[in-house]
């Protein structure tokens, strides 16, 4: 009897963390949220009344809420399309018979391990308009010196530049991963069959680690649809609402959320626009799978 | 999520149990840390950044061998939407939580979730604030005490007296107040500092001028009644056209945004002549400028009526356990005793009539700045102030204007244009 208890109960007791982690940390907040969206609820004061779902219906005719989406998309393609090829790239390299392998690995995780603050610091004093260090550079080519922050594509590419810069090299080590299980004698068959050392990547390498490539895509398109911290520590100290610059020229969706919740102390919006951007990662997710399947298969 | 059919039921089962379990364990381990042994009753003061509370705390324990108590000092923005989460979440908050002017309207929307100091007998210490300073504070006309004032943000313009020599300019603060009475004419004095050829410009941003401009209105936004005015107060109009009438103009202003790193550096390369300066600036002034620059900035008098911009208050949230503990503390920290102390010791400026003709507030002079008689300067423009009203939605639409001329200052709009969509999406923010 005891040890039919024991075969039925263990199994459950080992995958129990996660599930108790998840209901704790996932499901209640995701049906939480989902409850406040549905109310006038105030930051502090808490349910204000059922609304049914105005919430939503205001947030979409609300003008500052496309904009943001707009801005996301536009932040989204170009920081993680050039990214995820960048990584790959990289894996290639470092996948190669380097002098001082192990270094170079290690060192393009270092981006991504420095504290997001110092990042955006530092690179707010290099896209710096009066003394920054980009500005410098385009002033040896005769350029004017460019107000990065206060432009859509100005802002958008600085942004970018930051996240490229913070998630290239974690993608890169992922693809090494996935690389280094790529079995030798293929490559071996494929020199033989004088395959040159660029068709060989297409056709044996990318088609082999395909799961992983679809894994980094569906990872970074989540990333950069919840874009909030870097464009957030772009904006000025002294201006940290949330509202991404004078025209909301770099306010994404979740800086949206923030500057609604608590700056406004409007949590039934802020609820309302998670629950909105959770439906649109969902979409992206599914999309990117057929997507992703779809071309890497047809090489 | 494809659970095997079999399974499912009893795992849905085992798994509802384990998750009341882990509940349970949690729910246990969220102790009290605020008991301690005997009847030692610890208070955490939280702050956003040096209240100059430190060596007033020490003394107050010495004296009161039961209390310990706890600083807690964050990030200004960080320090003010922590509290309201806390307040929303009914934990997590300290015993005394300082609150500052610009969001007081939006706290008191929430007064519920604060002590009403009333009830421990704050009216009968109204006096020792100057009259508008304690109407702040109030809620239910007059009947509910949310917090006890800390400083005031007395107007003044600090100025670089180099960069003003160098230009031709006087460089005595005296001299230099009697330039100007209004601000056309603080403009025009930039036009001839510009004229001079000299490479800084004339303010730091427009973001400064216009927040010291609207805050020597008697109201802004919203009128004495609370209805919004933004579209009808000519003093909005009026400080907006001035500010805006400057905003791109080659020479006059630095284009920094306020408290932000480029400010910061603006200070330290001395890339902006003036800047209009509450007391609680000048720390910021000199810290951004760095020892360098010392004895290079002094201060003059504001141009146009005296303002207030800041000050703080100390508020008592209901979730803690210890309130009329603190009560007395924040009482302590208030007093005038203690108001004069922190004026020396960070230059918080007091907003108290008592504190502001004490001699050692009088008196106090500020070795940074040139030796200015900050005491001085600062008691006069706190006595003759013109406080500003802030409606209860205040917050929704003021970042609106100062977006706005942020816009004309980057020269991607016309002042017109800048005006017209402040006014659209002023009257979105309170639409809803």
């Amino acid at each position: 009897m005891r040890g039919r208890l024991d075969r039925h109960l263990t199994p459950y007791l080992f995958v129990a963390p996660f599930f108790v982690l998840f209901a704790v940390f996932g499901a209640y907040p995701l049906l939480a949220t989902l409850w406040m969206s549905l109310h006038d609820w105030h930051l502090i004061n808490g349910d204000g009344g059922y609304i049914g779902l105005a919430n939503y219906s205001d947030l979409f005719a609300d003008p500052d809420f496309w904009n943001a989406l707009v801005n996301t998309l536009s932040l989204f393609v170009i920081s993680t399309v050039p990214q995820l090829f960048i990584a790959l790239g990289l894996a290639a390299l470092l996948n190669t018979k380097l002098r001082g392998r192990t270094f170079w690995r290690a060192g393009v995780l270092v981006p991504n391990v420095v504290s997001v603050v110092a990042v955006a610091l530092v690179f707010a004093q290099v896209f710096g308009r009066d003394f920054g260090i980009v500005n410098w550079l385009l002033g040896l080519v005769g350029m004017e010196p460019i107000d990065w922050p206060a432009n859509v594509w100005s802002s958008h590419l600085a942004i970018a530049a930051i996240v490229t810069w913070r998630w290239t090299g974690y993608n890169a080590l992922i693809y090494l991963a996935a690389m280094q299980a790529v079995p030798n004698d293929l490559y071996e068959s494929a020199r033989l069959d004088g395959a040159s050392t660029w068709k060989a990547f297409w056709t044996v390498t990318v088609p082999i680690i395909r799961p992983t490539i679809l894994f980094t895509t569906v990872v970074s398109t989540i990333g950069g649809l919840q874009l909030f911290a870097e464009p957030l520590l772009f904006e000025s100290k002294g201006a940290s609402t949330g509202t991404g610059g004078s025209d909301r020229q770099y306010q994404t969706i979740t800086m949206y959320l923030y500057e609604k919740g608590f700056t406004l102390f409007d949590a039934g919006s802020a609820a309302t626009i998670a629950w909105v951007l959770f439906l649109i990662v969902a979409l992206f997710a599914l999309f990117n799978f057929a997507v992703v399947r779809r071309t890497v298969a047809s090489r | 999520m494809a659970a095997g059919g079999v399974f499912a039921r009893r795992g849905v089962r085992l798994a509802a149990g384990l998750v009341a379990g882990a509940l349970a364990l949690t729910g246990c381990g969220g102790g009290d840390d605020s008991a301690g042994e005997g009847d030692k009753i610890t208070l955490t003061v939280a702050t956003f950044s040096d209240f100059g509370y430190e060596p007033l705390v020490k003394d107050y324990m010495a004296a009161h061998p039961n209390i310990e108590i706890k600083l807690r000092v964050t990030e200004f923005d960080q320090h003010h939407k922590q509290l309201a989460t806390r307040l929303g979440a009914g934990a997590g908050a300290a015993d005394i939580e300082a609150v500052e002017e610009g969001y007081i309207p939006q706290f008191r929307q929430s007064k519920d979730k604060f002590v009403n100091l009333a009830d421990f007998g704050a009216k009968d210490l109204a006096k020792q604030w100057l009259p508008w300073k304690w109407e702040q504070s109030l809620a239910d006309n007059g009947n509910f005490v949310m917090g006890l004032g800390t400083d005031m943000g007395g107007l003044a313009l600090c100025y670089r007296s180099d960069l003003f020599k160098a230009a031709g300019l006087p460089v005595e603060r005296d001299a230099v107040s009697a330039l100007w009475t209004g601000w056309d004419e603080y403009f025009a004095v930039g036009d001839r500092f510009i004229g001079s050829g000299s490479k800084a410009k004339w303010f730091d941003g427009v973001g400064n001028i216009y927040q010291a401009m609207m805050n020597q209105t008697p109201y802004g936004y919203f009128d004495t009644s609370d209805a919004y005015v933004g579209d009808s107060n000519p003093a909005v109009k009026t400080a907006f056209d001035k500010v805006a009438a400057v905003a791109n103009k080659p020479g006059m202003s630095a284009k920094l945004d306020p408290f932000s790193q480029q400010w910061n550096v603006g200070f330290k390369q001395g890339t902006f002549a003036t800047l209009p300066c509450p007391s609680w600036m000048l720390g910021l002034i000199k810290d951004g400028s760095g020892p360098e620059n010392a004895g290079k900035w002094d201060i003059a008098k504001i141009p146009g009526n005296g303002g207030n911009w800041g000050g703080s208050f100390l508020t008592v949230p209901k979730q803690g356990k210890h309130a009329k503990e603190a009560y007395e503390l924040a009482k302590f920290l208030t007093s005038p005793e203690s108001e004069a102390k922190i004026f020396q010791n960070v230059g918080s400026l007091p907003s108290q009539p008592e504190t502001l003709k004490n001699p050692a507030v009088l008196g106090f002079k500020n070795e940074y700045f040139s030796n200015a008689p900050v005491g001085e300067i600062y008691a006069k423009s706190g006595e003759t102030l013109q406080p500003n009203y802030r409606g209860t939605k205040d917050a929704d639409v003021r970042p609106v204007f100062g977006r706005a001329l942020a816009r004309v200052e980057q020269g991607k709009q016309s002042a017109a244009d800048a005006w017209t969509q402040a006014l659209s999406e002023a009257g979105k923010a309170l639409g809803k």
